[in-house]
């Protein structure tokens, strides 16, 4: 594997570091620094694992009572039962009505502008592709409550258009940015090549510059999705009584069921936006969203 | 022809412009008017249905803040919120700078495994993540069930209090934090940290004078969007924190959705917006003076 190559690096850090300290000093400075980063690495992982763990007992626990670690009795009664209570379904059900609309309508109205900012000439493109991003500039509930003033005016509270458009606002940055990204990653050289050969505007578009940038757009349209998803006090405050989703669903799980229910739910609603999120792991992580942020 | 051509270019980044000043825009502006007394026009229909609302014939008046100002539990939850903000931020910040330099130093499997965990809490939904840290830390949760497995009966239990609401922000808020961070680090060449390291300079030292200032604009980035996000955030303090004192964004949407006090909701989220804007001040100056040296350079 790497191993080869990072073998030197660390060779010429050790004859550094030989030269300036003396020899027995310097293994208990490393042993001392891998204990520390182990312990490190165990607390990181009991910090961040540990809830997720015990959300997951929860959801197979039969009887569990303090102070035992594991559940008393496993049981997967609360798996089936979940499926009784019909308001619980149909919150599922909605959840997955609203995100394929509210990503189709953000594909829709972003994409255009997307290969705009990209390769056409917007003055002031960088302020305007900026201007986007205030929607997460503010503090979340507080612009919130002040679109919900706006949508009492125009009779959008409660409403199904009024819960796809707060769901569409978190979805608008997403689907700007990485697409245009991913058009201008597509080199000019090959839709001049196209335009060439008599291919039309048109036609190099489908033919060239979106199959090249489909993998960046659909990054974009599962984030998008993943918002829809999960955008729970938004929803709650747009969408209730009318419109419970899932995540809003989790709300009232959590206050008024036993929590063997809440977890088996909470692992239920989990399980596609893992799933997404896994699809576009290495692109978020490689920086797509961290260059988003210097563009 | 040329009209034409630029009508259609406009007409295509039109739709998320126009969508951003519609409902982010307006709804601010008419937020404003409201809360200095103004409660016609688009304001009638949110404030036929509100209760206690302040209005004016005149220019302005100042009623709503002082009346919002005079509660005293709206006081202390705008204290609980600005000082959970400032903890939770700070501790992000260590965080996520000790992960990414120890990921970018070692370049080794377990740099790697230590990214990649403190990533997960991104694929989990803030709902979940906020439930199952409640699970975890309450009276009969892991931690107090460990605490008690090796004789400290007497551990506090964390559930519904500011110290979850603390904790289950930066569980929340770390993978942003890595993921700049160590993006920003990547672009940085070990050299320039390992000479210091040579001349005599501890890890700490080396890292906060040249790494830092190096890796200023994500460490900056980091700390204003995590500030924003936490003064902004319903769910989490909503699920694990206390009834009151709680953070502004659960009593805004109370005094909103349940009291019908539409008015003093206003006022909670402009103060809200007021101290967003001091947290923007450091990457409005960072962007800025970015611009003007690589501007100035002419590289």
């Amino acid at each position: 594997m790497s191993v080869g190559v990072v073998a030197p690096v660390q060779s010429a850090q050790e004859t550094a570091e030989q030269r300036a300290r003396p020899a027995s000093r310097r293994a208990v400075r490393i042993n001392g620094a891998r204990v520390v980063s182990s312990v490190a690495v165990v607390l990181l992982f009991v910090f961040i694992f540990g809830p997720l763990l015990w959300l997951v007992l929860w959801a197979f626990a039969g009887a569990w009572r303090y102070p035992a670690l594991l559940p008393q009795q496993w049981s997967l009664s609360w798996w089936l039962k979940v499926f009784d209570y019909p308001s619980l379904l149909h919150s599922v059900a909605l959840s997955f009505i609203f995100a394929p609309i509210v990503t189709a309508l953000s594909a829709v109205i972003c994409l255009p502008a997307a290969y705009a900012f990209s390769r056409l000439r917007i003055p002031g493109r960088r302020a305007l592709m900026i201007s986007l991003f205030s929607v997460n500039a503010f503090p979340m509930i507080g612009l919130y409550i002040t679109i919900a003033t706006l949508f009492y005016a125009l009779n959008l509270m409660g409403t199904f258009f009024g819960v796809v458009l707060i769901q569409l606002l978190g979805t608008i940055v997403f689907m700007t940015w990485i697409p245009t990204a991913a058009f201008s990653a597509v080199p000019r050289s090959f839709e001049d090549a196209a335009r060439d050969v008599g291919a039309s505007r048109l036609r190099t578009f489908f033919s060239v510059t979106l199959p090249l940038a489909a993998p960046g757009i659909f990054v974009a349209m599962v984030l998008a999705f993943l918002v829809s998803l999960d955008t729970a006090q938004g929803t709650f405050l747009v969408g209730i009584p009318n419109y419970v989703t899932m995540p809003v669903q989790m709300y009232s799980l959590v206050s008024d069921y036993p929590p063997e229910a809440a977890a088996v739910f909470a692992v239920l609603l989990a399980i596609p936006s893992v799933i997404l999120m896994l699809l576009v792991r290495k692109h978020v992580m490689g920086g797509a969203l961290a260059h988003g942020f210097q563009v | 022809m040329k009209v034409l051509r630029r009508f259609g270019q406009l007409l295509m980044v039109a739709p998320p412009l126009a969508i951003i000043a519609v409902f982010v825009g307006l709804p601010i502006v008419i937020s404003v008017i409201y809360t200095l007394g103004h409660v016609g026009g688009l304001n009638s229909a949110v404030s036929a249905i509100a209760l206690h609302d302040v209005s004016t014939r005149g220019l302005l008046t100042w009623a709503a803040y002082s009346q919002v100002f005079a509660e005293h539990d709206f006081i202390a939850s705008l204290i609980a919120s600005v000082v959970v903000t400032i903890v939770s931020t700070a501790v992000v910040l260590v965080v996520s700078w000790a992960i990414a330099l120890y990921a970018w130093r070692a370049r080794s499997r377990l740099g790697r495994v230590l990214s990649a965990l403190a990533i997960v809490p991104m694929f989990i939904p803030v709902v979940i993540a906020s439930y199952a840290m409640l699970q975890f830390w309450t009276y009969d949760g892991f931690i107090k069930t460990v605490a008690n497995g090796i004789g400290m009966a007497n551990f506090p239990s964390f559930g519904y209090s500011l110290q979850l609401v603390v904790i289950a922000e930066i569980w929340v808020s770390v993978p942003f934090g890595v993921l700049m961070i160590s993006a920003g680090l990547t672009g940085i060449p070990p050299s320039a940290f390992e000479a210091a390291r040579d001349a005599g300079a501890s890890v700490a030292r080396a890292t906060w004078g040249i790494l830092v200032p190096m890796n200023l604009l994500p460490t900056i980035i980091v700390t204003c969007f995590t500030g924003i996000s936490i003064l902004g955030s319903f769910t989490v303090p909503y699920l694990v924190g206390p009834t009151s004192p709680n953070l502004l964004g659960p009593e805004a949407t109370e005094t909103f959705t349940n009291f019908h006090e539409s008015q003093q909701a206003e006022v909670m989220a402009m103060v809200l917006f007021g101290l967003a804007i001091i947290v923007a001040v450091p990457y409005v100056w960072a962007t800025y003076r970015t611009n003007k040296t690589t501007g100035g350079q002419a590289t």
